[in-house]
């Protein structure tokens, strides 16, 4: 996401805004501010986090 | 009385000829044994379980091993084709010296010649896969040479990914600058013998006191950085008591100490006498004792079984020391079919996962959340902190020639080198009882 972009809900036509938005995975939860439209609660999860902190969270969450 | 019911069947040793010969595990009343019967010696049998969790359960839809399976085995160890699980650990004993006379000791160190430094180096380049190997230096105590930090950088320069140092910690005490030569060298981190919080243990275990010297060892490593596991042997009635206490040591020490790697003590090399069942102490035991020990601080849902190595013998159990506890990472999810964890890790994953919770991180420091209070559930704060507090408790149970199971065996993923070869950690140091 680029930092100053503007992200438009799809369906409720909304810009986006920062919240904080918990994820769950292998039983934990986490949560961390992202992009999420204020009528119907969409998010917006960029690549860079997918492929960034939230691919280390699952590798340090995944038994050996 | 119960009547006995064969829960499974096997292949182990005769303990007095160690030939290879057909066994079974015994379920009588709450306790299960490996029972077996040489033509020649009789009938044996020894103490594996004592369901404080189902026997069944911890080992899943692990494979049996069949008639014609594993027909060499352990004779002609060395990793043959038959051998089901890769090296996550290499072994090389690079003295038989030692400065301590243990009690108890599967290398029982004879105080020969050490090896010349250029032959371990010649050893070191055949044994490393590089960019991938992981190799604990062994002994005897590898501290009684001089030379370590040399066979630590060779073993860098050969490729080795981490260099794992076993020691029993008194030159890690008594000699901080060749602490700060093995940190230059390279080492990793140290698996630190460690058998309870006071000295009664240390003295009928290892016949000195040692308790000083090992938290001068922990104090010297931390300050070049170099993280320590805690590695007890687990004795009935000499230890098996001191578990919270351990525990509540080692997370205080955090992260200096990376984690407690228990081993119930197993009856090769040197030992006092014939095992008989009331000295074996058996892992769901040491589960047991863990929860009801620390309070269920730690509880045993969260310790699960080896799924590199052979469920019984070993578990591991990760988590992240916060500052007001211990919080569980490991055992939290289970999915249907996946219950007891048995689909095979393999050994390159294993490797990855202890050495990233072993090693301390470089540039480490204290983790704060954003918030006022830490929360790991906050997600940059819980990244930090479990790269710099990240904590194992693990346990491995050797096997001896009483309780030695083929099936465990031939999953075996740590190995000794020995002149070219790679031998399973048991098979290697398996020894029979007649020891005259």
């Amino acid at each position: 996401m680029a930092d100053n972009k503007v992200i438009i809900c799809c369906k409720c036509k909304k810009e986006l805004i920062p919240k904080k938005v918990y994820f769950k995975y292998l039983g934990h939860s986490f949560f961390t501010d992202i992009l999420k439209c204020p009528d119907c609660g969409e998010v917006f999860i960029p690549e860079e986090l997918v492929k960034g902190r939230m691919a280390e969270v699952e590798m340090q969450l995944e038994d050996k | 009385m119960s009547i006995p019911k064969i829960i499974r069947s096997t292949y182990s040793v005769c303990p007095v000829c160690l030939s290879r010969i057909p066994a079974q595990h015994v379920e009588i009343g709450s306790n299960v044994y490996l029972q077996k019967k040489c033509v020649q010696h009789g009938f044996f049998s020894s103490v594996i379980w004592r369901s404080k969790t189902p026997i069944g359960e911890w080992i899943g839809d692990t494979p049996r091993i069949k008639k014609n399976e594993n027909l060499n085995c352990p004779k002609a160890c060395g990793i043959c084709p038959e051998h089901r699980q890769g090296t996550c650990c290499v072994l090389l004993e690079v003295t038989s010296r030692c400065n301590l006379r243990c009690k108890y000791c599967f290398a029982d160190s004879r105080n020969t010649d050490d090896p010349s430094l250029k032959q371990v180096q010649a050893w070191l380049r055949q044994l490393a896969v590089p960019g991938k190997t992981l190799v604990q230096l062994s002994g005897g105590e590898p501290t009684v040479r001089d030379d370590l930090p040399e066979i630590i950088s060779s073993a860098k320069e050969a490729g080795c990914r981490y260099v794992q140092l076993n020691s029993n910690g008194i030159r890690l005490a008594e000699d901080k600058e060749f602490v700060r030569k093995l940190a230059e060298a390279g080492l990793s981190f140290v698996f630190m013998q460690f058998d309870g919080t006071n000295d009664e243990i240390n003295r009928k275990l290892r016949g000195v006191d040692l308790l000083a010297l090992k938290k001068q060892a922990i104090e010297n490593c931390a300050a070049y950085n170099i993280g320590v596991t805690l590695v007890p042997t687990m004795v009935p009635g000499v230890n098996t008591d001191n578990i919270g206490e351990l525990l509540r040591f080692a997370i205080a020490e955090s992260p200096a100490v990376r984690g407690v790697h228990f081993q119930p003590v197993s009856y090769f090399g040197r030992i006092p006498e014939r095992p008989v069942d009331e000295v074996r102490y058996t892992l769901d035991e040491l589960i047991y004792d863990i929860e009801v020990q620390t309070k269920g601080q730690i509880k045993a849902k969260n310790l699960i079984p080896s799924r590199c190595d052979h469920p019984l013998c070993g578990f591991h159990g990760d988590f992240v020391v916060m500052p007001h506890g211990i919080e569980p990472l490991s055992g939290k999810y289970t999915s249907k079919g996946d219950c007891c964890g048995s689909e095979p890790v393999s050994a390159d994953k294993n490797r990855a996962f202890v050495a990233r919770r072993w090693e301390r991180q470089v540039q480490e420091q204290e983790s704060h959340s954003c918030c006022s209070k830490p929360d790991i559930h906050d997600m940059d704060y819980f990244l930090k902190r479990v790269k710099s507090h990240g904590f194992t408790i693990t346990a491995m149970a050797f096997q001896d020639a009483g309780n030695m199971d083929l099936e465990r065996l031939r999953r075996c993923s740590l190995h000794v080198f020995d002149n070219g070869r790679f031998v399973p950690f048991c098979a290697y140091y398996l020894t029979g009882w007649d020891m005259t």
